[in-house]
C-alpha cells in the first residue's frame, strides 16, 4: 500500500481498530534475509535511539527502495510500525519517501492513540530509514 | 529465611493459573508496549494500559475519580474484586497500574511474581480472546493521596532526615545522562538528582528472571547499605514516577514501610523546575 492510503486507513481507524492494524503488521514484517543477519548479529545498522533492538537495513537500486528489518516479536509496536514502513516504502522511489510527511506518526494519529511518552522510539526508525534512503539515493 | 512483611500481597504462576477464572478475581496486564496484551495474554485478563487508560489525556495527572469509576465499570471490575497485576518488564507497568488503583482506594490488588515473561517463559497458554465481563458500578470512596508526593512534599524533605531513593540509573542520578538510556525524549533541561536522595536503581530489587530477591537480600539492599528505617518517612522519584512505583511497591508491602510515598513529577519535574536545587556529584 503506498503511504497516503495509509494515512487514510489509520486517520479512519478507532483505537482498537488502530491496534489491530498494528498487530496485522507485526504479524507480517517479512523475515530477514540470510545475507543480512551476520551484519544484524555483529551488532551493524541498530537504531540506537529506539530502546527496542531494532535492525534497519536500506538499499536503493534502479531508482527503487528496498528496505529490511529485525525488530523483535515481544515489541509488537514497533515491530508492526517498522513493518508498516517497509510496507509503505519498499518499491517506492526516494523521492516518494522523500515526499511522505516529516511528522507521520501525527499523520498516522499513533500519538493521540497510543500516548506521546511512546512516540519516540517510533520517530527515531522512521528518521533514520528516510535518511538511509537518501543517503543510499545520492551515492547511485 | 526472613518473610516479606506482606506476603499475602504477591501470587506467583501457579497460582494465577489456578485461580483466574475464580468469582471475585480480576487478572490485569499492564505493560509498557500496548500491543502485547492483543499479541496474547492470560485468559481472561482484562488490558489496563498506564498511559491510554490511566493518565489525563490533556493535564500531566491520572484520570479523575469519574472516570476511573467508569473505566473499572466497563471493565467489569468491581470494588469487592481482587486484581491481580502482571506486566512486562518485570511488573514495572504492573507496580504503576496497582500503585494507581491504590490511589483510587482500590482495597484488594495483588501482583504475579515475575510478570510476564515468567508466565511466557513457564510455556503456560496464552490466548487473543478478550473477555467480556458484565458492567459493574463501580464507586470511589476517597482518594489516598498518602501515597503520592507532590513537588512541595519534596522540597520539605531536602534537608530534613527523611529519605529521599532516586530509583533512576546511576547515570541519571550523576547527571552524566539527562534521561534514560534509549529514552530522550522524556528528558530534562538539567540533570543531577534532589538534593540528599540515595541512589537505588529500582531493577536492584528484581531477580533474573523477574521476580522479586528474598526479604533477606531487600533488606540489605535498602536498609543496611542505603540506612532506611521502616518508620521512615521516604519519598521516591525516577524519571516519571513508573520505576519509583516498582520501589514504592517493594517498600512499602515486601519491607513493610508504612510511611512510603511515590513523587510521580519526578525528574522530568524536578530538572525543569526553575530555581529547584540540584545536586551533581
Amino acid at each position: 500500500m503506498k503511504i497516503d492510503e495509509i494515512i487514510e486507513l489509520f486517520h479512519e481507524a478507532d483505537y482498537q481498530e488502530t491496534l489491530a492494524m498494528l498487530l496485522d503488521y507485526s504479524e507480517n514484517l517479512p523475515e530477514l534475509p540470510e545475507e543480512y543477519k551476520e551484519a544484524r548479529d555483529a551488532g551493524y545498522n541498530r537504531v540506537t535511539e529506539c530502546e527496542t533492538p531494532v535492525f534497519v537495513f536500506v538499499d536503493v537500486k534502479d531508482g527503487k527502495v528496498k528496505i529490511y528489518a529485525d525488530v523483535p516479536r515481544e515489541s509488537p509496536t514497533v515491530r508492526g510500525f517498522v513493518s508498516l514502513l517497509v510496507d509503505a516504502f519498499s518499491g517506492a522511489t526516494p523521492e516518494e519517501v522523500e515526499s511522505a510527511p516529516n511528522t507521520l506518526i501525527n499523520s498516522l494519529g499513533l500519538d493521540k492513540k497510543l500516548g506521546t511518552r511512546r512516540m519516540f522510539g517510533l520517530s527515531a526508525v522512521y528518521n533514520r530509514i528516510r535518511s538511509e534512503v537518501r543517503e543510499s539515493a545520492a551515492k547511485n | 529465611m526472613a518473610e516479606y512483611v506482606h506476603p499475602e500481597v504477591l501470587v506467583g504462576t501457579d497460582w494465577v493459573a489456578k485461580h483466574k477464572g475464580d468469582d471475585g478475581i480480576k487478572v490485569v496486564e499492564s505493560d509498557e508496549d500496548v500491543l502485547l496484551y492483543e499479541v496474547g495474554h492470560i485468559e481472561g485478563a482484562i488490558k489496563i494500559d498506564w498511559q491510554t487508560d490511566l493518565q489525563d489525556q490533556l493535564i500531566r495527572d491520572y484520570i479523575d475519580k469519574d472516570k476511573f469509576e467508569k473505566l473499572m465499570s466497563e471493565k467489569g471490575i468491581s470494588n469487592e474484586d481482587t486484581v491481580v497485576f502482571y506486566g512486562d518488564k518485570n511488573n514495572w507497568w504492573a507496580c504503576y497500574a496497582f500503585w494507581v488503583f491504590k490511589l483510587f482506594g482500590h482495597e484488594k490488588c495483588l501482583v504475579m511474581n515475575g510478570g510476564r515473561q515468567k508466565w511466557v517463559d513457564e510455556d503456560r497458554p496464552m490466548t487473543k480472546d478478550v473477555p467480556d465481563y458484565p458492567a459493574t458500578d463501580y464507586k470511589v470512596s476517597g482518594l489516598d493521596e498518602s501515597i503520592r508526593a507532590f513537588r512541595d512534599d519534596v522540597v520539605k524533605h531536602i534537608g530534613s532526615d527523611n529519605p529521599l531513593i532516586d530509583v533512576r540509573s546511576t547515570k541519571e542520578y550523576t547527571g552524566e545522562l539527562l534521561h534514560m538510556e534509549a529514552y530522550p525524549q522524556e528528558g530534562a533541561l538539567r540533570g543531577g538528582h534532589i538534593p540528599g536522595a540515595a541512589n537505588v536503581p529500582w531493577a536492584t530489587a528484581v531477580k533474573e528472571d523477574g521476580t522479586f530477591k528474598s526479604a533477606d537480600e531487600l533488606r540489605s539492599i535498602y536498609m543496611d547499605e542505603n540506612g532506611l528505617k521502616t518508620g521512615d518517612d521516604v519519598i521516591a522519584y525516577c524519571r516519571i514516577g513508573e520505576r519509583s512505583s516498582h520501589t514504592w511497591f517493594v517498600l512499602r508491602y515486601l519491607l513493610g514501610f508504612e510511611n512510603v510515598r511515590n513523587y510521580d513529577g519526578s525528574w522530568t519535574e524536578w530538572g525543569n523546575l526553575v530555581k529547584a536545587p540540584i545536586e551533581k556529584p
